[in-house]
């Protein structure tokens, strides 16, 4: 343990000492959603907190984090009762922003202790890599967009889920583990994403014998299934004890949203968009039908009203068997070879799927890919190969979450930053596979990287110099393109590689 | 599992090359033996060195270097988001106004009305180069939106694009004049010194990383380091041995911010010094004299050339007299003797008027509260009661007094390696003693003292502990300046975190941890670098949480002044020992080197 440094602890003092002095900078709407949830959670009795509509950003977390928002309210009230006001709207006094930025950096605690814990647990030779990705996750640039400067708590959630993925190393801790990731699930419910692979490996790996599928070990699947139902209960019992379920689902699962988000995230869908802008252009030529109605829809990116001019329509039915489809598919090998390696290789691509074909996938959610990527993303340069891409996609595609020119610097600075210092500690620290690797994948990943330059510079200078305020789509299609092909790269670069090791 | 072969990099590792200036014993590990490293004992003494550690072995300084410049600019950005001096402060703003109305005036005005436009209104009281440097950037701000630097409509505009705009301004002038001034002296220095290139990079970031200068320049707004920049050039320029250059960047310096003269005695005695020791060499005696003119001629052609031309085209400098003259502002009694239509007029007249406006001979001794004798002295006598006549001579004699023993030693032993510490020396000279010292002056002896932090043993316990009590105590007397704008944060942040890294106090205690033989000067260090973090901490509870006494309004402020006063005239007894010591004046042995204060 001698030899790693900078430690946990010191990266965490300095990165802190940024966010610290990141309080003043553009904060989204989230910001108010979250001031809101504390007032809600605060002054109404819990009966009223999923019917509370004095704004629009209505409670839509699952009861956890409701409580979660009702335990920071506590300290709350000691420094600004006002923001406490459900008729407040949009109130941010210094105090309040103060607070509320204090919050995030304080429960990201959670994530340091959580990392410490992962460079602990992992084996000896390994010691040294596995720093390497704690840190990197510990100063990712997405989560200080996300949570430092645009506005959430994901810090805290992912620390959960890093926990969960630690303790599901030893067998003695497994049902620590799977405990903890339901408490997650009712922290907030994107992580259901990853819930498929989360069922496979108890299932396989702590319910049912090593030896044999047929030897069940009750004892196990008894513990786990109460410890679960407890779970479950605890956050969602008093609420089945109002008749409440109906309507708390109505608020988790807005189904009336449409199929991309406003910005599009970069996935299958962001391509197909693209497409389908470009066919509008080229069907005429082709004999193809073009429907004027939409022609104009894609483009504004409003929510709810995606319609495509010459493909044909996504249904949400599709996105879910795509999205299941591609979930089952690593999880057939997981169930196999229920090690922790493959574990976290099939909750990557349990992040993947989702991401990739889900509906209504917000940007944010790349994290779900890249946090559990990262953690086995030095196994071998084969890994490190598929990770890179995603790395640059996966970033650069949060950029437009952050439009402000005062936060421009930051985010491309610290991304670059960020990117060039680990891409290249990385490339150090991988061991070389025992396998040969895929020539074409890292020629690919290479060319990809270096025409991301080009890419941020006439997305966020050059485009408004020629253009000026008109075709403000174009830099966020060309974006959630880019970002698109290199996140799918990876995917099928990661899928060769998790199914051939 | 797969065994973890041990990647080969493709690049061959670069060999470090070993210095005695290092402090952690840095046994650079060869590549190919990277696992074993592991298992040294080496470990790093303060947490700069452990962010900097996996670079100690084959990490070339191009791979390090972009890291550092981008770390560090981040920060100055994320500071820079705060407010400015005199944010929502009508009527007259702060600094941040009085540079935005430069670029104003000077894009907007003829040349030769530069320094006569309405000097109610933050008139221009900076020399040539500021102007230059202010047209450039009001030129640039102008394509981008008029607005900003339109004639009179403009003045006090808080538009918050201007502001990032005006942001980005101070971090590029700082990077292209300060950081690659302050990455190439830092190599000259080391490189001098023999320190190995690992050590010199933690050094180029506790130097970059300086709070002060960040509060200064991107927080409360001002462009100190252009200037800075300058004196760091011309410093790595006379390690050069390029004493023309030296001369060129100097004089620079000095016609970008007058401020720079607290350095013009020892660098001019440190060129004297060279023409004279070890023997007398004329020839560059007069190189230096002739490249200082005609810089200085460069520097103000322009200006003069501009106003022999408007008067030629019938602008008048003073639009509001109606073409009636004016007395000089100064030598005002001798204005008689002077042709007011003769062809040379107006060069006369725009000579006087900087000088008038550069140099204001009339204000008082000292403004606002600023931690130097004087300010001091007034809590003890009161110095209104004295004829300022008096209390000018006074000033000067003190001044000259606290810079002769300095600039004596460097003329006598020019030694390229001790010009620092006499730059030092002198600065901290004149920000105690000479007269309208400015609280932000304190920069200007912290540049030069932190710049040792590159030299031998730089980064040792002792000179770690001196420069981080110099840099901590100056950010600490800035804070009544900083908290008056509501930067208590970024003051807090950007301070704790600098002591955080170079392990220094509040943060660590570590640097007084005396290992080997323990000395006196060591113990008598400790001692007073202690009192003086406790007298820090305990005013600033103070000064959050009680209110002082009624009668007495000011009373952590004059506290501030004079702890602040004690402490820098001590870091200058230290610099003076030090220059004195690295002289080789004084016999020392080894362990005496280390020696902190005279008595």
């Amino acid at each position: 343990m001698a030899d790693l440094y900078p430690s946990i602890a010191q990266c965490a003092v300095v990165a802190t000492a940024f966010k610290v002095l990141l309080f003043p900078a553009y904060k989204s709407t989230d910001f108010e959603v979250h001031r809101n949830w504390l007032a809600i959670t605060n002054s109404l009795p819990v009966q009223d907190w999923y019917y509370e509509k004095t704004s629009e950003w209505t409670l839509d977390y699952p009861p956890f984090f409701a409580v979660f928002e009702w335990i920071l309210s506590q300290f709350a009230k000691v420094v600004d009762p006002e923001m406490l006001k459900v008729y407040n709207l949009e109130y941010d006094s210094w105090q309040t922003v103060y607070f509320q930025r204090s919050s995030v950096i304080a429960t990201e605690l959670v994530l340091v202790y959580a990392l410490y814990l992962f460079v602990q647990s992992s084996p000896a030779a390994f010691k040294r890599p596995s720093h390497a990705a704690a840190l990197s996750i510990l100063l990712s640039p997405g989560l200080l967009i996300i949570d430092h400067i645009h506005f959430q708590y994901n810090g805290f959630l992912y620390g959960l889920l890093i926990f969960s993925l630690v303790l599901a190393r030893k067998k003695s801790t497994t049902l620590a583990s799977g405990l903890l990731f339901a408490a997650l699930l009712c922290l907030k419910h994107i992580y259901l994403y990853l819930a498929p692979a989360y069922f496979v490996f108890l299932l396989r790996g702590y319910c049912l014998g090593p030896k044999s599928i047929f030897h069940v070990k009750f004892g196990n699947a008894f513990k786990l299934g109460t410890g679960i139902i407890a779970v479950f209960g605890a956050a969602f019992g008093p609420f089945v004890y109002w008749g409440q379920i109906p309507q708390l689902l109505s608020r988790l699962f807005p189904f009336s949203r449409g199929l991309c988000h406003a910005y599009w995230a970069p996935n299958i869908w962001a391509m197909y968009s693209f497409t389908d802008r470009v066919l509008i252009y080229v069907a005429p030529k082709l004999g193809l039908a073009v429907n004027q109605d939409a022609v104009n829809s894609v483009t504004r990116g409003l929510v709810g009203d995606t319609s495509f001019a010459v493909l044909p329509e996504i249904t949400a039915k599709m996105t879910f068997i795509l999205t299941l489809f591609f979930q089952v598919i690593p999880l057939i090998k997981l169930f196999l070879d229920p090690t922790w390696d493959t574990f976290i290789g099939a909750v990557t691509l349990c992040g993947y799927a989702s991401f990739l074909f889900g509906w209504h996938v917000h940007e944010k959610a790349i994290l779900l890919v890249i946090i559990p990527f990262s953690l086995i993303a030095l196994k071998d340069r084969r890994y490190l190969g598929a990770f890179r891409p995603l790395a640059v996609a996966g970033h650069v595609s949060l950029f437009p979450l952050l439009f402000t020119a005062a936060e421009f610097p930051i985010k491309t600075i610290y991304t670059i930053f960020w990117l060039v210092l680990f891409l290249v500690a990385f490339d150090r620290l991988a061991p070389a596979s025992n396998r040969s690797r895929i020539f074409l994948l890292d020629r690919f990943s290479l060319l990809y990287i270096a025409v991301s330059i080009p890419l941020i510079l006439y997305c966020s200078l050059l485009h408004q110099m020629v253009w000026g305020k008109s075709f403000e789509f174009l830099p966020l299609m060309f974006t959630s393109s880019y970002s698109a092909v290199g996140v799918v790269g990876s995917w099928v670069g990661f899928l060769v590689v998790f199914f051939t090791s | 599992m797969v065994g973890p072969s041990p990647h080969r990099p493709r690049r061959k590792a670069k060999k470090t090359t070993t210095g005695n200036g290092s402090e952690v014993s840095s046994v650079a590990p060869s590549a190919s033996s990277r696992s074993s490293s592991s298992s040294s004992s080496a470990k790093p003494a303060y947490p700069l060195a452990a962010f900097l550690w996996p670079a100690r072995s084959s990490v070339s300084k191009w791979e390090i270097l972009p890291l550092i410049l981008m770390a560090v600019g981040l920060f100055r950005w994320a500071a820079g988001l705060w407010g400015y001096s005199g944010f929502q402060n009508p009527p007259m703003h702060g600094d941040y106004e009085a540079q935005r109305h430069w670029m104003e005036i000077t894009t907007k005005l003829p040349i030769s009305q530069w320094y006569f436009h309405d000097l109610e209104w933050w008139g221009l009281d900076y020399p040539p180069l500021t102007a230059y440097h202010s047209w450039l950037l009001g030129t640039i701000g102008g394509l981008i939106d008029p607005s900003w630097f339109a004639l009179h409509t403009s003045r006090g505009l808080e538009d918050p694009t201007l502001k990032v705009f005006m942001r980005a301004t101070v971090i590029v002038s700082e990077y292209l004049i300060y950081v690659p001034a302050a990455v190439i002296l830092v190599r000259r220095l080391s490189k001098h010194h023999g320190v190995n290139t690992w050590n010199a990079a933690v050094a180029l970031t506790a130097i970059l990383m300086q709070p002060g200068t960040i509060l200064i320049d991107h927080v409360h707004f001002q462009y100190n380091t252009v200037m800075l920049g300058l004196v760091l050039a011309s410093m790595s320029s006379v390690l050069a041995g390029r004493f023309m250059w030296s001369c060129v960047f100097f004089v620079l310096a000095l016609g970008f911010k007058q401020m720079a003269l607290y350095y013009a005695p020892a660098m001019f005695a440190y060129l004297l010094g060279v023409c004279f020791f070890p023997r007398i060499n004329v020839p560059r005696f007069l190189g230096i004299a002739a490249v200082t003119l005609a810089t200085f001629a460069i520097l103000l052609l322009p200006i003069f050339l501009g106003a022999l031309y408007d008067a030629h085209r019938g602008v008048d400098v003073r639009p509001e007299l109606f073409g009636h003259p004016a007395p000089l502002p100064i030598f005002s009694e001798h204005s008689f003797k002077i042709n007011y239509s003769a062809w040379y007029f107006p060069i006369i007249q725009q000579a006087a008027q900087i000088v008038h406006r550069v140099f204001p001979f009339a204000r008082g001794l000292f403004e606002d509260k600023v931690a130097n004798f004087w300010c001091a002295l007034n809590v003890i006598i009161k110095l209104r009661n004295y004829p300022s006549e008096l209390l000018q001579q006074a000033s000067l004699l003190l001044t000259l007094a606290a810079i002769t023993p300095g600039c004596f030693v460097i003329f006598i032993r020019p030694r390229k390696e001790n010009l620092p510490l006499a730059l030092a020396t002198t600065a901290w000279g004149f920000f105690l003693f000479s007269f309208q010292v400015h609280e932000k002056s304190v920069l200007l002896p912290l540049m030069p003292m932190t710049a040792v932090l590159a030299g031998n043993h730089g980064l040792s316990k002792n000179v770690r502990a001196w420069v981080g009590f110099a840099n901590l105590l100056a950010v600490w007397t800035m804070f009544p300046l900083l908290q008056r704008v509501d930067l208590r944060i970024p003051y807090f942040v950007l301070s704790l975190l600098w002591a955080y890294l170079l392990g220094l106090p509040p943060t660590s205690f570590s640097v007084y941890h005396q290992d080997g033989n323990p000395s006196w000067s060591g113990f008598a260090t400790t001692t007073l670098h202690l009192i003086f973090y406790i007298i820090m901490g305990i005013w600033h509870l103070a000064e959050a949480f009680l209110l002082p006494p009624h009668e007495k309004p000011d009373l952590w402020v004059v506290i501030n002044v004079g702890v602040g006063t004690i402490g820098f005239g001590i870091c200058y007894l230290w610099c003076l020992w030090n220059l004195v010591v690295g002289s080789g004046l004084v016999e020392s042995s080894k362990s005496e080197k280390r020696k902190a204060k005279t008595q």
